[in-house]
């Protein structure tokens, strides 16, 4: 199964330089948990801002969230993987990096998102088709 | 032998086999629905209440071989409950087939992906409730196919929570327009809610065959 296969090609963004309340407000309102971080001009790259990282950077130090920036907290660069991989690379990155998602790419254009749930779904759904033939 | 008893019988297997095509027809007519939605094309429209009619014929054969002594007592209600749930799910694809031919097939881009990815999962759905169906008569285990069932559903309803957002932010034409719109994106995204109602009915008749 490949990666594009199962993606959510839905991408929630916001800018490096909103504060971290607006970040907030966008995972809430969206029911998400991680946000792609635009490039701040040609020569950055993208970043990620996730949950983890508002409540251990921000929350747990208890940063201004109406002040402090969101470039301040974001990770860079991305995890990514090629769309014509394999979901099991996907998964060994996850498991490698300890983290939940993964961003696909196609090239250096970012095509979607990869989570853990995703995966599990996918993986479910194809047991219960393959249960069926077998 | 208690398979025998059960489901062994020359109409019992008439009945499965009628339901199974029942369902075949419901994979059908939201594939056609599906092709519809994304070529534009209301002719291809047309083929959703065709295969409707054809289900609701089957449908009433169904209800009567039952009736006429099929299945244990106990067991035909749930039967029946559960064939008359797939109907609800054909009613709510003609109703939408019928509302998006009102809106003349125009939907805005971004509504109209998401409705082809919901059109696309309600697919998936029926051909899994199939499956669901086809193990409860057979081998394999029931509890991993309606789980499957209900991970296309919560994908539906993440979709259509965006689909209402966007469409509460649209400006309405005009009365009739907007009613057809709502009405199209409510029936388009309630058959997800009915085929996984149909799976749960199918987990009641295999604890009641315990």
């Amino acid at each position: 199964m490949k990666v594009v296969e199962i993606m959510t090609k839905k991408l929630e963004t916001i800018e490096v330089d909103a504060p971290i309340y607006d970040a907030i407000e966008k995972m809430i309102d969206k029911r998400i948990r991680s946000l792609l971080v635009k490039p701040n001009d040609d020569k950055d790259v993208h970043g990620v801002i996730t949950v983890r990282d508002i409540v251990n950077k921000a929350l747990a130090k208890n940063l201004d969230l109406n002040k402090t920036k969101v470039k301040e907290i974001t990770s860079k660069p991305l995890v990514c993987v090629d769309k014509g991989m394999d979901v099991d690379y996907a998964i060994n990155l996850m498991s490698k990096f300890n983290i939940t998602r993964v961003f696909v790419n196609d090239g250096k254009e970012i095509i979607g998102i990869i989570s853990l749930l995703d995966v599990m779904s996918a993986e479910l759904i194809k047991r219960a088709k393959e249960g069926h033939r077998a | 032998m208690l398979e025998n008893v059960f489901f062994g019988g020359k109409t019992e297997q008439k009945v499965i086999e009628k339901i199974k095509k029942h369902i075949q027809i419901l994979c059908a007519a939201s594939e056609c629905f599906k092709k519809a939605l994304e070529d534009r094309d209301k002719e291809q429209l047309y083929c959703v209440p065709d295969l409707e009619r054809e289900a609701d014929s089957i449908r009433r054969e169904i209800v009567s071989t039952i009736y006429e002594g099929a299945f244990l007592p106990y067991l035909r209600s749930n039967i029946c409950r559960f064939v008359e749930i797939v109907d609800d799910a054909f009613d709510l694809l003609e109703d939408a087939a019928s509302e998006l031919e009102y809106v003349g097939l125009k939907l805005d881009q971004e509504i109209e992906e998401d409705c082809i990815r919901i059109a696309d999962i309600n697919l998936k759905m029926s051909e899994m409730l199939l499956i669901a169906f086809e193990t409860l008569f057979g081998k394999g285990d029931l509890r991993e196919k309606t789980l499957a069932i209900r991970i296309y559903e919560k994908q539906v309803d993440e979709i259509k929570f965006d689909l209402i957002k966007k469409l509460r932010e649209k400006e309405v034409r005009n009365f009739w327009h907007g009613k057809m719109l709502s009405d199209f994106i409510s029936f388009h995204t309630r058959i997800s809610d009915v085929i996984e109602d149909a799976s749960d009915y199918l987990h009641i008749i295999n604890i009641s065959l315990r």
